[in-house]
């Protein structure tokens, strides 16, 4: 949405101030609980769409970072025998970059294909990943591992992790920013559109496609350490869960593929409906019916997600041309052309 | 370990591969014609089974005489999900869109099922279940030789569809460009329409082949649909043969390896291995037999 | 706009948190409670998901007891009222139910959900309120040992579940003892600790190990293994199984490769009465096949007997319909309740030192006694065997109520 820069200043201003009194005002254990979950979920919805919006490339496996981010905290915290409280937060990052690094020789082999060979070759390594974690000894196996277990009271606990995972969060989001706005980004957008022509333009394609892989992996390892640290306990089918792939991939769709802030108001919205509709309504068998069909009806009804639909109502209501934003395809190949 | 084990286990493996070669034959077709990659298949495929489970439990119908009311049920319902959903997609991240639109009919499926039917897991029973055939010192259940001669027949008649008659002609150059084949005459919706109708209705026979050989209720359909769209993208898009090749070879082998190693590491090798043909011939083995390029 | 948005969802999460719960409860009014006000019991249950089936029968456990309760005056004069949440079996949606029930519902006490995945984050969550945490479902060994002192598992613990069986096996004379055994497990925290506590048992015996492996948990073709086993032609079968699909498939691939081992167990599926012999193939099938269990229906035991009966007239079916499930479920409120009346009082830490003080309680699955873990080393330990369509206590040998065990299996169908 192109508001000029003091607007957009105030409105991220507003949002960061929302984002840091919300647990505050709403400080019941159980929406802070919620608003931990939904906070993990807007990070990975972010950086995955980072990726996976901007390249065009859906990637069904990103559990493999989270997963790998988990046990890596897991693991040092145990192992370096960290005391239980705030010293394992600095294994965040750790975790982080761990995953980070397993997407080097992952993405590599996926990136070699294209469309559906790729999202079918991030599947495969997502099992791949949850198989060794439960065969693998030093994983615990079936039984999973559990990290040391802070001693924070009832109203701190939520507490210490919701500001943690915000800031991961900012973090994030300033990096989908900055990748936006770079030439990278472009370039990003370029492949989406016609990667062929990209190439030919002279677009390091297999160079730009892996940083960007990498990069995405990244804020989905930590969140995954977090989670694990956050829940206590993981096990390799929750911590490489293919419904965490989905999910993600959903929020980002949802939110308006490759838009900035698309994915963190799918998350939102997703995530904190998903855990208020199992508490509310879960007793009922009727809820995967209702949870199916609203999605479905959302996705057909805003298929090019809530954000890029809003902004063509309002442009409309304006009576302005539209933005030029990723739909429009070719146009980006001759920005970078343009930029170079 | 012995030769009979391992002999054993590639039997077993040919035969079972049968059956999921029946499962992925509608998933390549869908995936082929629509570039829809149908997250639904495993939940439809739990469908079928329930349906065949309604007929032979509630109306004593047999499992494979039942197939005659099932199948043409399935294909109205294949219709039906073209027109309702995949038609509203739009060209452009049809990939992302078909993702999620399958996604959420699956979950939709496995709350219907869950309501009408309940949690408990089922099984289809017929006389003949746990009868077998005994050849050269194997063993082998009826219902898996009967379900793989199933695969074959039901395989062989899409081949014959999709390349000895007119109505494949349609489908295999809308396949290629849409727009050339409108020009053409070719009626591109209804191709799609009839095509996810096929894809659906082969599914149905899947259904309760599956049923028949796994104990199953609503949430099964999660733990096929991975191992389907491997076989398919192994097997290179909207490939018949492909589907049968591709299904064989990988549970054969998984097979062997967990009889040779161990089942744990027989899983991880069927997606290693997976990978590792995907990284040589990323259109899949028979990525080039008549199937759009990538 | 967006911030509009960010709002929005905000305050549907909030309000969403303030809102009253469904309770399907078995608070049903009763002449004898006074007009005190009701205690509110708090679980989550796996209603929908992987563990949909043993969480329902776990509901229907709780609400048996909460109206048993309020028949004889409700805890302490108070009606119980029971706060039931579903989980859909995922374990970050327990973490938020159990912080919603006692801190947005109220609740004076939680009962634990279902499967030691879910109890191990659920025991944190409810660690950190100090409250007690009795579950009848989380037995494996990853549940105890955190360095928690409120969870209490009134079920047998796990990883000894095959014990008794083993012994039994080791201890029969030459001439019946099985020669050569397979074990096979599924890759589950719930199994897996359990066969090599077995295995050790038995090899030291001199039944010699021919097949000894692992299968994924998420299998769905277990030919492959099943064969494997029967190729082995092993004597006695040690099956690692979590639910009744995994042992039917055993059987069925059994009784196709023409292979019927003398001695047949597996760790969990033939329990659920009904449901499991509708899925062998009826009783000809289940004819000789054993399994481990603190609980069945026609243990001898007036409180147990009590529970069928009411089961069958509120829920239908017969008493082999009841699933072990459901004597967990109502051995956990027993507990509860009376720890509640031995301490006169409602307050967790209280209930908690008093389930801790080596007391032995009485429920329908037997003694209750926990250790400093919170296991109950004292539950009933049988091992069962199908006989003529009916699940019968065949070990301990010699315990009140077991009967003779049938040992060779008869061959399938026969």
């Amino acid at each position: 949405m192109r508001l000029r820069p003091p607007a957009r200043a105030l409105l991220v201003a507003t949002a960061v101030a929302i984002l840091g009194v919300f647990p505050l005002i709403f400080s019941s254990p159980t929406s802070t609980s919620i608003a931990v979950f939904t906070l993990i979920f807007m990070v990975a919805a972010c950086a995955w769409n980072m990726f996976a919006g901007s390249s065009g490339y859906i990637a069904l496996g990103h559990a493999v970072y989270f997963g790998c981010g988990a046990y890596t905290l897991t693991l040092l915290a145990n192992h370096l025998g960290f005391a239980a409280g705030w010293g394992v937060f600095a294994l965040v990052p750790v975790a982080g970059i761990v995953a980070g690094l397993i997407a080097v020789p992952t993405g590599l082999i996926a990136l070699r294909a294209r469309r559906h060979t790729f999202v079918v070759i991030t599947i495969a390594f997502m099992f791949i990943f949850q198989l060794a974690a439960f065969n693998l000894g030093f994983t615990g196996g079936s039984s999973g591992l559990q990290p040391p277990t802070p001693l924070w009271s009832v109203d701190t606990y939520n507490l210490n992790f919701y500001y943690v995972t915000a800031v991961v969060l900012l973090a994030t989001f300033v990096l989908t920013w900055l990748v936006r706005r770079s030439r990278f980004g472009l370039q990003l957008l370029s492949i989406r559109d016609d990667e062929e022509r990209a190439r030919g333009l002279g677009v390091r394609v297999a160079r730009v496609k892996l940083s960007a892989f990498v990069l995405s992996a990244i804020p989905v390892g930590m969140v995954g350490g977090i989670y694990a640290y956050f829940l206590g306990q993981i096990f390799p089918q929750f911590a490489f869960d293919p419904l965490f792939d989905l999910s993600i991939a959903l929020m980002a769709f949802i939110g308006g593929l490759g838009t900035l802030v698309g994915p963190l108001l799918g998350a939102l919205v997703l995530e904190s409906l998903q855990q208020y509709f199992t508490v509310q309504y879960g007793s009922s068998q009727a809820y995967l019916i209702i949870y199916g069909a609203l999605f479905l009806v959302v996705v057909l009804l805003l298929p090019r997600g809530v954000i890029p639909s809003l902004e063509e109502l309002i442009s409309r209501a304006r009576a302005e041309p539209p933005e030029q934003g990723p739909e429009e395809p070719g146009r980006t190949a001759d920005t970078i052309e343009a930029v170079r | 370990m012995s030769a009979s084990s391992l002999a054993k286990a590639v039997v077993d493996g040919i035969l079972t591969g049968g059956v999921y070669a029946l499962m992925a034959a509608g998933l390549t077709l869908i995936f082929g014609v629509m570039d829809i990659i149908n997250i639904a298949q495993g939940a439809l495929i739990v469908l079928g089974a329930y349906m065949s489970y309604v007929l032979s439990v509630h109306l004593g119908i047999d499992l494979f005489v039942g197939l005659i009311i099932t199948i043409p049920a399935f294909f109205v319902l294949g219709v039906a999900i073209e027109w309702a959903f995949m038609r509203r997609l739009r060209e452009q991240d049809r990939t992302a869109m078909s993702i999620l639109v399958t996604y959420a009919v699956a979950i939709i499926i496995e709350g219907l099922l869950s309501v009408i039917f309940g949690v408990d897991y089922l099984q289809l029973r017929a006389s003949y279940v746990d009868s077998t055939f005994h050849i050269l010192g194997f063993y082998l259940p009826y219902i898996y030789v009967f379900g793989f001669l199933l695969a074959i027949g039901l395989l062989g008649v899409l081949y014959w569809i999709l390349y000895r008659t007119h109505f494949g002609r349609g489908v295999r150059g809308s396949l290629q460009n849409r727009t050339a084949a409108e020009l053409i005459g070719v009626n591109v919706n209804r191709v799609r329409a009839v095509s996810v109708g096929i894809g659906v209705a082969v599914t149905a026979a899947g259904g309760m082949v599956f049923g028949a050989t796994n104990a199953f209720n609503p949430s099964s359909g999660y733990d096929l649909i991975s191992r389907l769209l491997s076989i398919v993208i192994l097997a290179g898009l909207g490939s018949i043969a492909g589907a049968l090749v591709a299904a064989l070879f990988m549970v054969t082998l998984e097979d062997v390896v967990a009889v040779v190693w161990s089942p744990v590491w027989a899983t991880l090798v069927y997606y290693a291995s997976l990978i590792v043909v995907l990284s040589f011939r990323p259109g899949g083995l028979f990525g080039s037999a008549a199937v759009r390029a990538q | 706009m967006v911030a509009a948005g960010v709002l929005a969802a905000a305050l549907l999460v909030g309000c969403g948190s303030s809102s009253s719960s469904s309770s399907s409860g078995g608070g049903s009014a009763s002449n004898a409670s006074s007009n005190k006000s009701p205690v509110v019991i708090g679980t989550s249950l796996s209603l929908s998901g992987d563990f949909s089936a043993d969480g329902q029968a776990f509901q229907k456990g709780y609400q048996l007891w909460a109206s048993d309760v309020n028949k004889a005056g409700g805890l302490l004069g108070h009606p119980v009222k029971l706060d039931v949440v579903s989980d859909a079996s995922s374990p970050a949606q327990v973490v938020t139910n159990y912080q919603k029930l006692i801190s947005s519902d109220h609740a004076k006490l939680v009962f634990g959900p279902f499967s030691t995945l879910l109890t191990v984050p659920a025991s944190k969550v409810v660690n950190r309120y100090g409250y007690a945490f009795v579950e009848g479902a989380g037995g494996a060994p990853a549940a105890f040992g955190n360095g928690l002192h409120n969870i209490f598992d009134v079920s047998l613990p796990v990883i000894d579940n095959l014990v008794p069986f083993a012994k039994w096996v080791a201890s029969l004379p030459a001439s019946e003892r099985p020669k050569t055994a397979a074990y096979a497990t599924s890759d589950d925290p719930f199994t897996q600790p359990q066969i090599p506590l077995a295995q050790n048992i038995m090899s030291a015996a001199g039944i010699k190990t021919v097949y000894s492996k692992v299968f994924p948990a998420e299998v769905t073709d277990y030919a492959p293994i099943a064969t494997a086993v029967a190729s082995s032609k092993a004597d006695a079968v040690v099956l690692g199984s979590v639910d009744v699909p995994t042992v039917s498939a055993f059987v069925h691939a059994f009784i196709q490769q023409h292979y019927s081992p003398k001695v047949f167990i597996a760790t969990a599926g033939p329990d659920q009465g009904a449901a499991f012999l509708k899925a062998a193939g009826g009783a000809k099938n289940a004819e000789g096949i054993m399994y481990p269990n603190g609980w069945y229906p026609g243990y001898a035991n007036a409180q147990s007997q009590k529970l069928v009966s009411e089961y069958v007239a509120k829920y239908g079916g017969t008493p082999a319909d009841v699933n072990a499930d459901v004597a967990e479920a109502y051995s956990v409120g027993q507990a509860i309740a009376q720890a509640v009346a031995a301490t006169h009082s409602l307050d967790n830490p209280k209930i908690i030192s008093y389930l801790h003080s080596g007391v032995t309680l009485n429920s329908v699955q037997g003694p209750v006694k926990f250790n400093a873990q919170g296991e109950n080393g004292q539950a009933a330990a049988f091992v069962f065997q199908w006989q003529k369509g009916n699940q019968v206590q065949v070990l301990p040998v010699g315990a009140s109520g077991s009967k003779p065990p049938l040992i060779p299996k008869p061959n399938w169908g026969s």
